[in-house]
């Protein structure tokens, strides 16, 4: 009988178990976590933080649910090390584990700023329920808030502080929100959506050093222009550092992230990886690329349990991935990866409404899309069709995209 | 109206604003709706258009979709 260790029990992990349960009715299979709560929808943890949503619907599996299926978790238990030659995982709190066949989806963890008073009191990082809660808390007595880190998880924190009524000042290193992927046309519009919640951004800025009271609480961040801004409520989101630490000496491949494959395969024998933690071969970019999304997370799990199972490379991950921002009254949509590519093409349609769409060797690569979504479809399929299309343009940037206006 | 229609339009689907959210609720992020669901989503949300019965979507009646406001699916 075969058994599977799984360590992580985020959305890639438990996709896994799940797809392993299916695949392999007879199996062994451990779902190892160092959080003390099974699996929970980590892309809703922040409506908790903003106020608006109760913890209950957060929770997706109890307990229960991997006892129906026959998976063991084990929960408040930290994989310290593996050792693939012997294919034994050890841990801090139980015995050590054999496996078979080993999937790491151990995804991030916040990095800190690393400047004076960092980890003072106030000072928040976003990613487990458990800082959402620890956030939520807080904010609700707080009146003014910093926040640091010009991109997707940073705006999560101004959307907090707006909900909470917390008067916030967005301090970005460059001239703008999201640079990487947006021009100053799109991002003056996601701008306008933080100062109409009460948070106003600031520019070429960024955090020199926290000041803190005598309790070891913040009170205030200086910027590197020796600006002074007062808070006592701080957010930070400047980027993830990929769990791996427990990797060392294991002999897998890294690369800010694990290599995989299109299979979810690491470079030794029977280790996969999933998730966030993945720097994995995108079959539609013709490259490592990676992902930081739900939806991309949970399918490379259900991958690598496919590939797991059948112990051969019976599926591909072919994906194109989509992150969204639903705190302003206009929606915004990111799909595959905007930031790279070669050219790009955009277009401003009102104050509220911009698009860009970004190319490799002509194809879509992936894009933005700020007050209408209506083409992501279209786009997306394009993406998967590996059509050349960066020469006609125009027909991307209409109002109305119709893909039969392509030739 | 014939029948075929009108068993039609009781599997259809619409979404309905709501201000807040009972504990005992399901919920889902945009982002967890398939690429071909979100665009009968947002149709419907934009434009006010039913979503289709059954089986076109993975919308379930009763659960509340995390967008920019929160809409829960009902039966049209
Ligand atoms: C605040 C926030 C908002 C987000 N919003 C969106 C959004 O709107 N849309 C979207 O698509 N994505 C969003 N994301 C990203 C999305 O949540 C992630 O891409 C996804 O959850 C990654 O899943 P994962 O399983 O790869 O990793 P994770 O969910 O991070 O799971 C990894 C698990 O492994 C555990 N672990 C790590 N190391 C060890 C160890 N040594 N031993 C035991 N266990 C270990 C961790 O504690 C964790 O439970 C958001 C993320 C955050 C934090």
């Amino acid at each position: 009988m075969t058994h599977y260790v799984i360590i992580g029990d985020g959305i890639s992990g438990s996709s896994a178990a799940e797809t392993l349960r299916e695949e392999d009715p007879e199996a062994n299979i451990t779902v190892i976590t160092d959080e003390g709560e099974p699996l929970y929808n980590r892309i809703l943890i922040k409506e908790h933080a903003k106020g608006k949503l109760p913890e209950a619907p957060i929770s997706i599996h109890d307990e229960g649910w991997y006892e129906e299926r026959d998976i063991e978790l084990s929960l408040n238990t930290h994989v310290t090390s593996i050792d693939t030659d012997e294919r034994i995982v050890h841990t801090h709190e139980r015995d050590d584990l054999e496996y078979d066949k080993l999937l790491v989806a151990t995804g991030g963890t916040p990095t800190q700023l690393p400047v004076e008073n960092s980890d003072a009191d106030g000072i928040h990082h976003f990613w487990t329920f458990q800082d959402a809660r620890g956030i939520k808390e807080h904010a609700e007595q707080s009146d003014r808030g910093v926040i640091v880190g010009a991109g997707l998880l940073g705006i999560d924190f101004a959307a907090v502080c707006g909900a909470q009524g917390i008067e916030a000042d967005y301090l970005m290193r460059g001239d703008r929100w999201w640079r990487y992927a947006l021009s100053n046309e799109g991002a003056e519009i996601m701008h306008e959506g933080m100062r109409e919640v009460g948070v106003e951004p600031v520019f070429d800025s960024g955090v020199d050093r926290f000041e803190v009271d005598d309790d070891g609480h913040v009170v205030g961040a200086v910027d590197p222009n020796g600006e002074r801004y007062d808070c006592d409520f701080a957010g930070v989101a400047i980027g993830l550092s990929f769990n791996t630490e427990f990797l060392r000496g294991a002999g897998l491949e890294e690369d800010n992230g694990l290599v995989v494959d299109e299979y979810m395969q690491t470079n030794v024998d029977d280790v996969y990886a999933a998730g966030d933690i993945t720097r994995f071969y995108d079959v539609l970019l013709g490259e490592q690329a990676q992902n930081g999304s739900w939806g991309s997370a949970k399918e490379q799990g259900r991958i690598a349990a496919v590939n797991m199972a059948a112990d051969d490379e019976a599926e591909e991950f072919e994906w194109v991935s989509s992150y969204s921002i639903t705190h302003f009254d206009f929606p915004f949509l990111s799909f595959g990866h905007p930031t790279l590519g070669d050219e790009h093409a955009e277009r401003k349609y009102s104050d509220t409404e911009w698009r860009r769409v970004a190319f490799k060797d002509g194809k879509i690569v992936g894009g933005v899309l700020i007050g209408d979504l209506s083409p992501q479809s279209k786009f997306k399929q394009l993406m998967r069709e590996q059509r050349e299309v960066a020469d006609q343009a125009e027909v991307l940037l209409n109002k109305q995209v119709d893909l039969d206006d392509l030739e | 109206m014939n029948m075929a229609s009108s068993e039609l339009r009781s599997r259809q689907r619409r979404l309905e604003p709501v201000e807040s959210v009972p504990p005992t609720a399901t919920v889902r992020h945009v982002d967890q709706l398939d690429t071909e669901t979100l665009d009968y989503f947002y149709d419907a949300v934009e434009n006010g258009r039913a979503l289709p019965a059954d089986g076109a979507t993975n919308l379930e009646v009763g659960e509340i979709i995390v967008f920019n406001g929160y809409v829960r699916v009902e039966r049209a």
